[in-house]
């Protein structure tokens, strides 16, 4: 499912990034890669606010729609 | 030196792995050591100086420890080898940077040490370095063959590729180094941020966290200093000071009016705003430095987004409140080129300190002093923004849609004392800086231009400022405005004073009235006579503020703007926009409200408004330009800091 989804508080591991390449390598950079576990801390309205490989990262729900998990 | 984040290890060691590649000798310094302990955490640095082969050294900047020692490693790594991160890439991965490395080692620009790089960013297909090295065609065909079986290999693009090994290596480098104590426990920067980004909350708490700050600047405190540094030190401490002793020194009256009214009347004007407005940035800046900022872009952003603007272009613009030359300055942490422009666009159109004496000055003379009046400035701000988003991004240039919003948000820390002060004092200073250059200048000239003129036929000082030069000038551009119902020329040259600094118009009204003295910062002693003149009736007032408030900005802030655009089409654009906008604004608002109630006779201005009118809302709902698939992400090193 997209990471948009997942509920506050879990942990997820992502699947596959879609998007366009460069949004796709954008998240890579990000730490954003197949096998990240990623912590959702945050959810208001699609909007996430996520933990991945240490980070804290914001992101909007256009772009949360693209990480499947 | 390479210095890392230590709380945010994984990310810091992806950039440090790129760094590595460059191949200079490095040292790596662990910061923030005293949080990662404080969090139960550990990292074993020797066990990672070994896997990488370079010293790795614990510190804390803010503490100040193991920072010689840190000093000491690097003066010892000089002149040897680089960092040996012979692990980094395996497989089939590391077959293919060898064979690229072989086959570029006779291209000018290649040499032993940048090899590594140059052949990495070959096969990420770097366009900036395929455009540097102009490989030979045959070369490049041979790359892409390379580059091709290991992405069929891997089924993946050459970049992501690269991307996740270097955070496959990265994840084998801290196993049994970095241990967690905290896992999967909740911290206190996850706690406050459920609070204050919460679905519901997060708007409350922002209004209410800002309601406080510029209550407090813009309030009680802030009236206070910016009246003691008017009233006491520059008016009565300076100005009278200085013009006692200058009379006491037999000078001129002339030169004595030039030095007093002139310049230090005028340039001490500018300086009042400056106690209110550090206040001011020294809350922001201390909401940044905590990193409540950061999720303040991210909480706006889902209204942004509606017109076209980033929840980044907030923070210019709240910023721009205090001044527009730091506002437009901060857009430049905005990483995608048409926010940024678009963002500078707008920014300006947020009133600024130095807009609220014009804002005081008709509030008090026209309308009892009510403060509805500059309430409605900010919305009027606000409207503007608003409509400039959505009608900017219907344009050609702008097409398509803010930048997806991704960004790294720090940990919550307690504010550092060095760093607010920091930040104040380079936004103040950029406002002050002014003060001792264009408004000096132009104080010098203004005093001139009004004080003298032709009089029964021979030029000199005049007594009337009605046949100064400033009037001849006042009345040779008095009819643009005209429609806008303010053609005289005692406005005509307050507007065009107030592109050199906004907070003119009040000083330069004072001087055209001919009242002499102190004036307080909204202009309270010339209230009756700018009533009394019939110059203005409360609508063309108000006309007269929405033009101020909206066209171009002083020559501070247009300065700043072709800095942060770097481009003089661009700036030209921007400033002339807002002119237009400005413009057509008040045109409308003159024209139709004056017919509905009578003040103005149905004629050519009427018709020019409607027009303006029927385009302006042409240009709010037209089918914007549609982009043909285009693709709008970029850089992420700036959005990644």
């Amino acid at each position: 499912m997209p990471l948009v989804f997942a509920d506050r508080g879990t942990t997820v591991t992502i699947k596959k990034i879609g998007g366009k390449p460069d949004v796709k390598q954008f998240l890579e950079k990000l730490g954003f890669i197949v096998g990240s576990d990623v912590t959702v801390i945050s959810t208001g309205g699609g909007n996430l606010i996520v933990q991945v490989r240490g980070s804290r990262v914001a992101l909007n729900r256009d772009i949360a729609g693209k990480i499947m998990v | 030196m390479n210095i890392v984040d230590g709380t945010n290890l994984e990310r810091n060691l992806y950039l440090s792995t790129q760094l590595a590649e460059l191949g200079i000798p490095m040292v790596m310094a662990i910061n923030m050591m005293d949080i990662v302990s404080s969090r139960g955490d550990s990292i074993d640095c020797r066990a990672l100086s070994k896997k990488i082969g370079i010293p790795v050294m614990e510190i804390s900047a803010v503490k100040g420890t193991g920072v010689r020692e840190a000093i000491a490693a690097v003066k010892n790594q000089v002149g040897h080898s680089a960092p040996r991160m012979q692990n980094l890439f395996s497989g089939n991965l590391s077959a293919a940077l060898s064979s690229l490395e072989e086959m570029i080692s006779s291209v000018p620009a290649v040499n032993g040490q940048n090899r590594r790089w140059y052949a990495i960013k070959l096969f990420e297909r770097d366009e900036k370095v395929l455009a540097q090295l102009q490989l030979s065609d045959a070369l490049s065909k041979e790359i892409e063959q390379q580059i091709d079986a290991v992405e069929q290999a891997a089924d993946d693009d050459s970049e992501s590729i690269v991307t996740s090994a270097r955070y496959d290596y990265i994840t084998s480098l801290l196993q049994g180094v970095y241990k967690k104590k905290s896992q999967g426990k909740t911290t206190i920067s996850d706690k406050i941020d459920r609070v204050v980004t919460n679905r519901f909350a997060a708007l409350p708490i922002f209004v209410v966290v800002m309601a406080v700050v510029y209550w407090v600047s813009m309030g009680p405190l802030g009236t206070f200093l910016t009246d003691w540094t008017n009233d006491t030190l520059f008016a009565g401490w300076i100005q009278g000071g200085l013009g006692d002793w200058l009379t006491g020194m037999n000078i001129a009256d002339w030169l004595v009016g030039l030095l007093v009214d002139g310049i230090v009347g005028g340039v001490g004007a500018v300086l009042g705003f400056v106690p209110q407005m550090i206040v001011l940035f020294i809350f922001l800046a201390i909401l940044e430095d905590i990193g409540y900022m950061a999720r303040v872009a991210f909480i706006m952003d889902r209204i942004f987004r509606h017109f076209g603007l980033s929840g980044k272009s907030f923070i210019p613009m709240l910023i721009g409140s205090g001044c527009g030359v730091p506002g437009v300055m901060a857009s430049r942490t905005i990483e995608q080129d048409r926010d940024r422009k678009m963002t500078i666009m707008t920014t300006c159109f947020v009133p600024c300190g130095a807009k609220m004496p014009i804002i005081g000055l008709f509030a008090g003379a026209l309308f009892g002093n009510s403060g509805l009046v500059a309430v409605s400035a900010y919305f009027i701000g606000v409207a503007a923004i608003i409509i400039s988003g959505i009608i900017l991004k219907k344009t050609r240039a702008f097409a398509g849609e803010p930048a997806p919003f991704v960004m790294e948000l720090p940990a919550y820390h307690l504010p550092r004392f060095g760093n607010v002060l920091r930040v104040t004092w380079e936004r103040a200073w950029s406002f002050i800086k002014r003060a001792g250059t264009v408004i000096l200048l132009s104080s010098i000239i203004l005093w001139f231009l009004q004080g003298f003129g032709f009089a029964d036929g021979k030029f000199g000082m005049v007594p009337d400022n009605n046949s100064s030069l400033l009037a001849a000038i006042g009345s040779g551009i008095d009819w643009l405005f005209a429609p806008l119902g303010f053609g005289t020329w005692q406005a005509a040259v307050a507007t065009f004073t107030g592109l050199i600094a906004k907070e003119n118009v009040v000083s330069t009204f004072a001087v055209l009235y001919n009242y002499v003295g102190e004036l307080s910062e909204n202009g309270e002693e010339i209230w009756a006579t700018l009533a009394a003149s019939g110059d203005f009736t409360q609508l063309s007032a108000y006309s007269f503020m929405i033009f101020n408030l909206l066209c171009a900005p002083c020559f501070a802030a247009m300065g700043a703007i072709r800095r942060e655009m770097n481009n003089a089409k661009w700036t030209a654009a921007a400033i002339g926009y807002m002119c237009a906008f400005a413009y057509i604004s008040s045109l409308i608002i003159y024209q139709l409200v004056g017919l509905v109630i009578g003040e103005v006779t149905f004629g050519v201005g009427t018709v020019l408004a409607l027009a303006a009118l029927v385009l302006l809302v042409y240009m709010l709902l037209r089918r914007g330009y549609q982009p043909k698939n285009e693709n709008r992400l970029r850089s992420v090193e700036a959005a990644a800091k």
